[in-house]
């Protein structure tokens, strides 16, 4: 039987997005994909168009003004689709927690597959991590993933912020919008 | 009627390494207006600066403003600290602190090049560059244990030390990289097709530097001499050889020319460095706490960088300003930008390095 999927692992296409990162990981991304370690060779490519990518790259803890943005980029990309979050103010907030002009990790707006630690996260890390997502995104099917609309009050469960489960799901009116 | 389209070039665009939105206001293939927008990473340091963190961990706070030339901020802070606390910093910690420093700029530079090139649509200069460029991430993994990122300086010094072998090995990868960027400097000089993309686009007058107040880089391709390796104190360049580099022609070809014989110049500097590193102590403990208030100047890989200190007699500061290079420089990008073709403009954009989360912090 013909299956998308075994294909589609061979060559997944790469999108990156700067949300207030400090430029670190973004240029160990850079180096990725330079000849030492030559990302490449699993055929991944950057690209910068949301609508060919398969994996989401995010580097930055969410600024307020870039978290639009993350969003709407996040959306654009058909499913199936993989995010991976570099370095640890991505998974965390880091060293830049609870600044006043921050959000503490992507995790609180878009669901994340493979978390990389490290500041900045190491080349031979990216690549680990790229790989395990190359996995997931093989298991994973067409099925929606259902994004979440912003300026939501954040609930706290077991001391985890997440505006997840009081937002409201695409299409459903919103006053503040 | 309206003849003109804009164009917007960002936030998220495949040439831009970070976020960064510019508005061209365009006549056909020229620009005629441009409107920029830079505040899309802006976190909030210097508050945290003040009410998050003590004195002594705020140099490894600043040097998450950025990435690329995080080295000078966390120098720049703990000297200005130093000021405060009237700390004298052995020899060797000042011959290591520059060190790192051109090292830093090395890479950084190297970095622009490729960029640059890979903006112009010569891919396979980028993968050369950027190659070449994994040495010197080596030497500074070797130092200092990572490869960006390293929190080496600490007040009164740095934080490792430097070992005979180290050393042989620095010297030996540093021999290697020379001959590569002589390789470049003939590949930018006489290459027909990079002359094309580069020669005589996106010029600035020296005049116009002058007025529009352009730094590092940028100012010296106009032939403006202004570079605060030469005019500070703190650090012992003049006896390591410093050569201030300049060109007249102020186009993408000469900013690329000034990058590589600065780099030349910053390994010649290294190699005096570690022709003979003085004996003596690495750190220097301090006591007390900052009261008062001191400035301190620094060349980063982009320009200058300015630190404003003030405490209080306690561990919280009471402020820290930072002026970044690319925040000064604005005014000249957006000048540079008219009347050149929308097809440069990525070109352009790369070969001024522009580090926006150094501006909006």
């Amino acid at each position: 039987m013909f299956s998308l999927n075994k294909y589609r692992k061979k060559s997944p296409w790469i999108l990156h997005y700067n949300a207030g990162s400090c430029n670190g990981c973004d240029i160990e991304i850079l180096a990725c994909l330079s000849p030492k370690y030559d990302l490449e060779r699993f055929g991944v490519i950057n690209t910068g168009n949301p609508k060919q990518s398969d994996i989401f790259l995010v580097t930055g803890p969410v600024t307020f003004r870039s978290r639009e943005r993350l969003i709407e980029l996040y959306t654009q990309m058909p499913e199936p689709k993989v995010v991976v979050a570099v370095g640890s103010c991505t998974c965390t907030g880091g060293v830049f927690r609870d600044m006043y002009n921050v959000e503490d990790g992507i995790d609180i707006y878009i669901p994340v597959d493979v978390y990389i630690p490290g500041c900045a996260a190491s080349p031979e890390l990216i690549i680990d991590g790229v790989v395990q997502a190359l996995d997931i995104l093989e298991k994973k099917t067409k099925e929606m993933e259902i994004p979440f609309k912003l300026f939501k009050e954040a609930t706290t469960k077991k001391g985890i912020t997440s505006r997840r489960e009081s937002a409201l799901k695409i299409g459903e009116n919103d006053e503040k919008n | 009627m309206k003849k003109t389209i804009n164009i917007p070039l960002g936030s998220q665009h495949i040439s831009l390494l970070e976020p960064v939105r510019f508005k061209f206001e365009c006549e056909n293939e020229k620009i005629v207006g441009v409107d920029s927008d830079v505040g899309f990473v802006h976190r909030g340091v210097e508050k945290a600066c003040t009410t998050r963190f003590k004195y002594d961990a705020v140099g490894y706070v600043v040097a998450r403003v950025c990435g690329l030339c995080a080295i000078t901020h966390s120098l720049s802070y703990t000297v200005a600290i130093e000021q405060l606390l009237d700390v004298e910093v052995s020899k060797k910690a000042k011959y290591l602190r520059v060190l790192l420093l051109e090292l830093d700029r090395i890479h950084s530079h190297m970095l622009c090049l490729s960029h640059t090139c890979e903006s112009a649509g010569f891919e396979a200069m980028f993968m050369r560059i950027m190659g070449d460029r994994e040495l010197i991430m080596e030497i500074q993994e070797l130092l200092t244990g990572n490869r960006i990122q390293f929190d080496y300086i600490s007040i009164g010094g740095v934080n490792r030390d430097i070992s005979l072998e180290t050393a042989k090995k620095i010297v030996n990868s540093l021999d290697i990289v020379k001959q590569k960027v002589l390789g470049y400097i003939d590949e930018f000089t006489n290459n027909w097709s990079l002359s094309l993309k580069f020669k005589g686009i996106g010029a600035l007058t020296l005049d116009e530097a002058y007025r529009f107040n352009a730094i590092g880089p940028l100012a010296r391709a106009s032939g403006l001499h202004i570079d605060v390796r030469n005019e500070i104190e703190y650090l012992p360049y003049k006896e390591l050889g410093f050569k201030m580099q300049t060109h007249t022609d102020g186009d993408i070809n000469a900013r690329n020319i000034i990058r590589l014989n600065e780099i030349l110049n910053s390994l010649e500097m290294c190699n005096n460095i570690l022709a003979g590193v003085p004996e003596g102590e690495i750190v220097v403990k301090s006591k007390g706490k900052p009261s008062g208030e001191s400035l301190v100047r620094f060349e980063a890989p982009r320009g200058e960088l300015m630190y404003f200190v003030k405490g209080n007699a306690t561990a919280m500061l009471d402020r820290v300003r930072i002026k970044t290079p690319t925040f000064s420089s604005i005014p000249a990008f957006s000048h540079i930008f008219m009347g050149e073709n929308y097809a440069d403009a990525p070109a352009i954009l790369a070969s001024f390095d522009p580090c926006l989360s150094c501006t909006a912090k």
